[in-house]
C-alpha cells in the first residue's frame, strides 16, 4: 500500500471527535460505503493524524513505538490493520 | 397563472408536507392514513407536483455528486445547482427511461417533482420519490431515517437494527407476539422533539396508522448461539448506530449534520449490541440487563 497515496487522500474523508476517539467517514459519490464508518482509538487516531509525519510504514510504526507503551509487533499490527482498512475504504 | 387545484396534505413524523399541483394526482396506498385536512395546516415543506417530464432535463447532468446504484440497478442520481440539488429517478423496469426528476432549493423546503405517467396516473410520490422525500426532510433538521424496526412496550421503544438478515423482522414478531406494538418493522424516522427523541413510522406500500413512541434504547443486532449484551458508548456507539441510518454522504454538512445528531441520540439514548438467539427468552434478557 502507498502511504503516501492514502496521505493524500485524507481529503476524502471527514473526521470528527467525539471524547478521546475520532469518528472518521468516508465522503462517498455512492452507496457503496453506506455502512463503512468507524472509530478510531487512541493508537488509530495518532496513526490518523501522523500519515503526514512519515513516507513510510516503517516509519510510522516507529512513531506508534517511540509514543505508545506497545512492542513493535503489536505496533506494526495496529498500523497495518489501519491502513488496511482505510485502504479498503477507498478502493472500493 | 398556475391554478393549483388539486391538493393534498400529509403529516410524516410530524412534518407537515403540502403537495399541489394543476391537475389531478394520486399517492400510493401507504400514505392514505398519513393523509390531513387543510384546515389549520401549516407546511414544514412545500412540494409542486407536475405531470410530464420536461422535454430536456432543466439542469446541467454531465456530473452526477452522487449515483444511488448497485450491480444489478440504477436508482437515482443526484446533481448540484446553483441553489439546491436535482434528483434523476429512473424507472425500475427501464432503466434507460426517466420516472421522475426532482428539484429542491437550497434549505429543502421547496421541491418541484416532475413525475411521468404511470399506468395513467400522476404519481408524484411514487417509489423510490416517497423514501427519497423522507430522507431529505430529515437532513437538514433534527431528524434521521433508519433501517430498523421499533417495539414499543407503552413506555419505552426499542429500536432493532442491523445489517440486513440481522434478524429485524424476527426481532418484531417476537416482541409482538410479547404484546408490544411494533411502530416499524423495517423503516423508521427518529426525531428530536422538544421533551426527548420520538421514534416515528413512515408511509409503506402498505397501509398502516401513523406511530408515534418515545426512543429508550437502540440494539444493534445480529444472531447468536446464545443471548449476549454489551453496552456502547462513545464514538463507537455514535459511529455504529450512524451506520445503519440511511445516509447520501457526499456533503461534508450532511455528514456533520449526522454525527451532531447521532452524539446527541447517544446523550439520551443507551446503545446495546445484542447476540441473540430468536426466542422470547430474549425479551426477559434485554429487560434484565438494561441500565
Amino acid at each position: 500500500m502507498d502511504i503516501q497515496l492514502l496521505n493524500n487522500v485524507k481529503s476524502k474523508f471527514v473526521t470528527r471527535e467525539v471524547g478521546n476517539e475520532l469518528i472518521i467517514v468516508p465522503l462517498s459519490a455512492n452507496v457503496a460505503h453506506m455502512n463503512e464508518l468507524f472509530t478510531l482509538n487512541e493508537t488509530a487516531k495518532f496513526i490518523w493524524e501522523n500519515l503526514d509525519k512519515s513516507n513510510s510504514i516503517e516509519g510510522l510504526i516507529s512513531l506508534v513505538t517511540d509514543t505508545f507503551d506497545i512492542n513493535e509487533e503489536t505496533a506494526t499490527k495496529d498500523v497495518e490493520t489501519f491502513l488496511g482498512k482505510l485502504e479498503h475504504m477507498l478502493v472500493k | 397563472m398556475k391554478n393549483f387545484a388539486h391538493n393534498k396534505y400529509i403529516e410524516i413524523a410530524e412534518f407537515s408536507i403540502h403537495l399541489f399541483s394543476e391537475v389531478a394526482f394520486e399517492l400510493e396506498e401507504g400514505y392514505g392514513p398519513f393523509e390531513k385536512t387543510e384546515d389549520n395546516f401549516v407546511a414544514d415543506f412545500k412540494i409542486e407536483c407536475i405531470l410530464n417530464l420536461p422535454d430536456e432535463i432543466p439542469f446541467e447532468i454531465s456530473e452526477p455528486i452522487f449515483e444511488a446504484e448497485n450491480d444489478a440497478q440504477k436508482f437515482y442520481s443526484i446533481y448540484r445547482l446553483e441553489s439546491g440539488l436535482g434528483i434523476v429517478i429512473y424507472n425500475q423496469q427501464d432503466i434507460n427511461q426517466i420516472q421522475q426528476i426532482a428539484i429542491l432549493d437550497e434549505s429543502f423546503t421547496s421541491w418541484k417533482i416532475y413525475s411521468a405517467k404511470y399506468q395513467d396516473i400522476h404519481l408524484p410520490l411514487k417509489y423510490p420519490m416517497g423514501p427519497i422525500l423522507m430522507h431529505y426532510i430529515t437532513l437538514k433538521t433534527n431528524a434521521v431515517m433508519m433501517h430498523a424496526s421499533c417495539a414499543y412496550d407503552g413506555t419505552k421503544a426499542r429500536i432493532f437494527t442491523g445489517f440486513s438478515g440481522a434478524g429485524k423482522s424476527t426481532m418484531s414478531m417476537i416482541w409482538s407476539e410479547a404484546g408490544n406494538q411494533i411502530i416499524n418493522d423495517d423503516r423508521l424516522i427518529v426525531r428530536k422533539m422538544e421533551d426527548g427523541f420520538y421514534v416515528y413510522n413512515t408511509p409503506m406500500y402498505y397501509q398502516d396508522i401513523p406511530k408515534k413512541a418515545p426512543l429508550n434504547s437502540i440494539y444493534l443486532i445480529s444472531h447468536s448461539p446464545e443471548n449476549t449484551i454489551n453496552k456502547l458508548s462513545g464514538a463507537l456507539a455514535v459511529s455504529k448506530v450512524m451506520a445503519f441510518s440511511i445516509q447520501n454522504n457526499f456533503d461534508r454538512q450532511f455528514i456533520n449534520s449526522r454525527i451532531d445528531l447521532f452524539t446527541d441520540i447517544n446523550n439520551h439514548v443507551a446503545i446495546y449490541e445484542l447476540g441473540f438467539v430468536p426466542d422470547k427468552q430474549v425479551i426477559q434478557f434485554v429487560i434484565a440487563n438494561e441500565s
